[in-house]
């Protein structure tokens, strides 16, 4: 970091802070606090919903994925626009009009109290989990890359969260929210006309996603239908779907932020803009990755890309055992060098015949790095007694941080941050949310005056930053918590799902029956978890349907009386 | 005891206005999933162009 980064990196995010702060003002109202009086623009809240899902970790890993994995990882964002017009055409209009704060209010004004309870309280376990990676896992990534102290980052972006957030209420966080998607975009732009502007003299734009393209790196669609893969057209868009109707229909923290819809038209805009921006942002990310891999095709990278291993790797103790592999390394990569120059060539020739004999050289070398990586890889594992390493969160910041100038790295790490910081705040809204209006309001304290529940809506969002800094200092013990907190995620989404599914689509059941269905329903999820091989994207299908299935099956069997009309 | 007051057929206060362009919801939903088969084939032919 240059002193130019500084400065652009402080500025951001001090301007995000005051504009926040400026924004949030008059939220003097519970309903102002938590629904900003109802008077959010459609553009606003989709900027919101989009920054609120992309947080820091997803936009690190997603670049690397690029790298790595090519762009198949789009496919997961298939079933995104069928959810949106699913929840727009339904939930939206519900939810509206009943006058609720909360998604899971309306489960009791349809079913009964247990039913809200036990879906608020299946809210807090998971987003309270998945708070503090939000926070610590771009903490850590920072941390390794800059050399700063995570506990530092963390606690800094809790700071500057809980300022506006306390304060602003979700006005705040939705405002802040649209400056920081703002700064994404403009951050991955600017990087992505770097990496091309980076390329060696002689390659080409064209000649670069060419070269992607050839070694497979653009393979964005896979029609075969395989449940034990976890990207395919087939996962994306019924699994997807699935997904994005469980986050974005029941999970409070993105169904709070089409609730501060000034009318439901607006709400309705807000997610089918979404819809529309999601699929193109998400290739574009993966598309930067595979840039930087075509990059680093004629820049040499470092054996891994963790600072930290190579350092180790690099230590006198190790350096005997290292020196072989980045030899071979260095030898894998000339020869990949040549080739890729050589398909380039062979396409200007139109040469089909040199094409493939330099495409096959290209894939030997490929095979020899991806084997020494594999070996240096093992040492730092062996070193460390652990039995995975994966380096793909720090191949972009690497990129970033050896090859881009003064100023654009300072912007990239405010993307960064800012990325981390609107998931984080809407994460801590929301669970702030529930806690007041689901739990203390409903089951504590029932009728005191507005201002009271305005406070205790400010204390319960400084409890849950402070809260999500603290777990964020000790996530670092809990192993691979970012994947664990995924899974966690997918256990619970389908039963949430289904709950809502019977609650709009079907009359007859009652809270009992969604109560015990919710119950069977996270059974199924957990023995499809522990005993079978099938992947976290079918977990909300197979979770919802038991719900649904079990809510029906209970009220066919216990039919309940309907009230006589007057 | 069943709360019908609250099942999708409930009928409230707050309007559900017409969209600012093709008229109704429905068009605009016809709309996205036009779109999202656009980009589907399009990622589809993507691939197979430059694999």
């Amino acid at each position: 970091m240059r002193p130019l980064d500084w400065v652009v990196l402080s500025g951001t995010l001090a301007f995000i802070v005051l504009y926040g702060l400026y924004k949030g003002r008059g939220s003097n109202t519970i309903s102002k606090y938590l629904l900003a009086g109802k008077t959010m623009p459609w553009y606003a809240m989709a900027l919101s919903i989009m920054a609120t899902q992309a947080s820091a970790i997803t936009f690190i890993s997603t670049t690397g994925q690029g790298y790595v994995d090519g762009m198949r990882f789009v496919q997961f964002y298939f079933g995104l626009p069928i959810a949106m017009i699913v929840i727009s055409s339904t939930s939206v209009r519900l939810f509206h009009r009943a006058n609720v704060y909360t998604a899971y209010e309306y489960l009791e004004k349809r079913f009964d109290a247990k039913t809200r309870t036990l879906a608020s309280i299946v809210f807090l376990m998971q987003r309270g989990l998945s708070v503090g990676v939000s926070l610590y896992a771009p903490a850590i990534v920072l941390s390794v890359i800059l050399g700063w102290p995570d506990r530092l980052t963390t606690l800094g972006m809790g700071v500057l969260i809980t300022i506006y957030t306390v304060t602003g209420g979700i006005k705040a966080v939705t405002w802040t929210d649209v400056q920081q998607m703002l700064i994404i975009f403009a951050g991955l732009f600017v990087a992505f006309f770097m990496i091309i502007h980076l390329l060696p003299p002689g390659i080409s734009f064209t000649d670069a996603v060419y070269l992607a393209g050839a070694i497979g790196k653009l393979k964005a669609v896979d029609a075969k239908f395989d449940l034990a893969n976890r990207y395919n057209l087939w996962s994306g868009l019924i699994g997807g779907t699935f997904l994005a109707l469980s986050y974005f229909g029941c999970d409070q923290s993105q169904v709070q932020r089409y609730l501060t819809g000034k009318s439901i038209a607006q709400s309705k805009l807000s997610l089918l803009f979404t819809a529309m921006a999601k699929i193109p942002m998400q290739f574009f990310i993966l598309f930067v990755g595979a840039m930087v891999f075509v990059f680093f095709i004629f820049v040499r990278p470092p054996l891994l890309f963790q600072p930290i291993a190579m350092r180790d790797l690099e230590s006198s103790q190790v350096q005997p055992r290292y020196a072989p592999i980045s030899a071979q390394f260095d030898r894998a990569f000339d020869e990949r060098r040549e080739a890729a120059l050589g398909l380039v060539d062979a396409r200007r020739a139109h040469d089909g015949g040199r094409r493939a004999q330099w495409l096959g050289q290209y894939r030997q070398a490929q095979a020899r790095i991806n084997q020494a990586r594999a070996e240096g890889a093992g040492v730092v594992q062996q070193i460390h007694g652990e039995k995975e390493f994966n380096d793909t969160n720090y191949i972009f910041l690497s990129f970033v941080t050896r090859y881009l100038p003064a100023g654009v790295v300072g912007l990239v790490i405010a993307v960064i941050f800012a990325a981390a910081m609107s998931s984080s705040s809407g994460e801590v809204n929301s669970l702030a949310t529930v806690t007041v209006i689901d739990i203390y309001r409903r089951h504590i304290r029932q009728d005191a005056p507005d201002r009271h529940y305005l406070w205790a809506s400010r204390v319960s969002t400084a409890f849950w930053a402070a809260y999500a800094v603290f777990f964020a200092q000790y996530a670092k013990n809990l192993g691979s918590l970012v994947e664990a907190v995924n899974v966690v995620g997918s256990l619970f989404y389908g039963t949430l799902l289904g709950v809502f599914v019977l609650a709009f689509a079907f009359r007859r059941v009652t809270g009992t029956a969604a109560f015990i269905g919710m119950l069977a329903g996270e059974s199924a999820i957990l023995a499809t978890a522990l005993f079978t091989r099938i992947t976290f994207l079918w977990f909300n299908v197979i979770g919802c349907a038991v719900v649904i299935v079990t809510g029906l099956l209970i009220s066919w069997l216990r039919p309940v009386r309907q009230p006589v009309a007057a | 005891m069943i709360n019908s007051t609250f099942m999708p057929t409930h009928r409230a206060e707050m309007p559900d206005e017409p969209p600012p362009i093709l008229g109704s919801w429905s068009r605009i939903y016809v709309l996205v999933l036009v779109y999202l088969a656009l980009l589907i084939a399009l990622s589809y032919g993507f691939t197979r162009y430059f694999s």
